[in-house]
């Protein structure tokens, strides 16, 4: 079984980041590795919002948007 | 691809505290629906009223204008917007155009009132004070008091039957642990769907209190509402501490946040019998209500050797 290469953005952010991650890994396990709660932040793959349920693929564009701002 | 429980279309949201799976539509449907339900279950508005909104321009309160609008026209409500600006450079200062845009693309009403214009100071200018003064006050307590008591007047001079906050789900659960952290009666024992207390104060309602953060954010953003998403500078302290404990726990333990709610809202009828009655006066320098000789806005302003500059807020000219 081969890796997958994402890359993932933070919205608001310039820079982007490349991940390996190993085959049928989830947005959920990516968010892990990020130290990132699910409940405070919102995702879009390839421009879609989705559930962090959904396996990733080679190739994905992983925007990542907090949602909790205070205030 | 993950499907939606409803309707089998792409899934956006993983409502763990429920087990369902919902896509754009549904969820957007489902606020919806819990927004009127919350309204009509607890006697939030009643037809023919006028109705406040305070709009900061965040998400939480531009998704609450959006669902008024429909729900005010339903029921011939009249709606206004209320922002307050605490003048706090580089966030407040953006999310008031969004809030304006919204309002003005809905044709609502909308008036600011500013920190600056009523007390001559901004929240900046506050926190420095405070902070040369050693107050040992955090920005938080200056603006949450200060703000509160500017929202309720504005919607006591633009003559409102009830001044809607788009406090959700999550700020709720905060609300209720804090209090429990600093043992505070008073304070807990107000929180709830409706604050209504007495003269003087226009009745406060929270139709997004049982409606996750995570699903307003959705809700805004799958509706493709103007939104200013971006954090106070201000916030730290306890009340981060609390939010974050609170997230990991729902992350770990699905549910645990409508648990408190709904044991805190069991508990609620009880904690009047210990919370002691208080006699509402006019505060002795600006006449708002309080409980005490001089409100505590006016107190916080006099630590900080700041006065209040006008009376009123809402001249013809500030909408
Ligand atoms: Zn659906
Ligand atoms: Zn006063």
């Amino acid at each position: 079984m081969t890796h997958i290469k994402v890359t993932v953005k933070h919205v608001g952010k310039k820079h982007k980041r490349e991940f390996r991650l190993g085959p049928h890994a989830t947005i959920a396990d990516l968010l892990k590795e990020l130290g990132h709660n699910r409940e405070t932040i919102v995702v879009r793959r390839n421009g879609k919002i989705v559930v962090e349920e959904e396996c990733l693929a080679d190739g994905d564009l992983i925007e990542i948007l907090p949602i909790v701002t205070g205030g | 691809m993950l499907k939606c429980t409803f309707c089998g279309r792409r899934a956006a949201y993983n409502r763990r505290y429920a087990g369902v799976l919902l896509c754009d539509r549904c969820l957007i449907k489902s606020v919806e629906k819990r927004f009127r339900r919350a309204i009509a279950e607890h006697k939030l508005l009643l037809p023919g009223e006028r109705v406040a909104v305070a709009v900061s321009g965040g998400k939480d309160s531009v998704a609450a204008m959006h669902l008024l609008v429909e729900y005010c026209r339903l029921k011939n409500c009249e709606l206004v917007t209320i922002t307050i600006d605490e003048g706090i450079k580089g966030y407040r200062d953006q999310s008031i155009g969004v809030a304006r845009d919204n309002a003005k693309s809905l044709g609502i009403e909308h008036f600011v009132v500013s920190f600056k214009r009523i007390f001559g100071a901004t929240l900046d200018q506050m926190a420095r004070r405070a902070r040369a003064r050693k107050t040992e006050l955090n920005p938080c307590t200056y603006c949450g008091v200060m703000r509160r008591s500017l929202l309720n007047q504005a919607a006591r001079e633009l003559e409102a039957d009830k001044l809607v906050t788009a406090h959700n789900l999550d700020d709720e659960v905060q609300a209720i642990m804090l209090n429990y952290v600093r043992a505070d009666f008073s304070r807990l024992h107000r929180l709830g769907p409706a604050y209504s207390p007495r003269e003087g104060f226009v009745p406060r309602i929270k139709p997004l209190r049982e409606i996750p953060e995570k699903e307003v954010a959705l809700y805004a953003l799958l509706r493709g509402l103007e939104v200013h998403l971006a954090v106070c500078p201000y916030v730290g302290g306890i009340h981060t501490e609390i939010r974050d404990f609170l997230n990991l726990l729902e992350a770990n333990h699905p549910n645990s946040k409508f648990m408190i709610l709904r044991m805190f809202d069991r508990l609620k009828p009880q904690l009047a019998r210990i919370v002691p009655e208080f006699e509402m006066r006019r505060c002795k320098s600006c006449g708002e209500p309080t409980s005490a000789i001089i409100c505590k806005s006016c107190e916080l302003l006099k630590g900080l050797g700041l006065r209040r500059l006008r009376k009123t807020l809402i001249s013809p000219k500030s909408s």
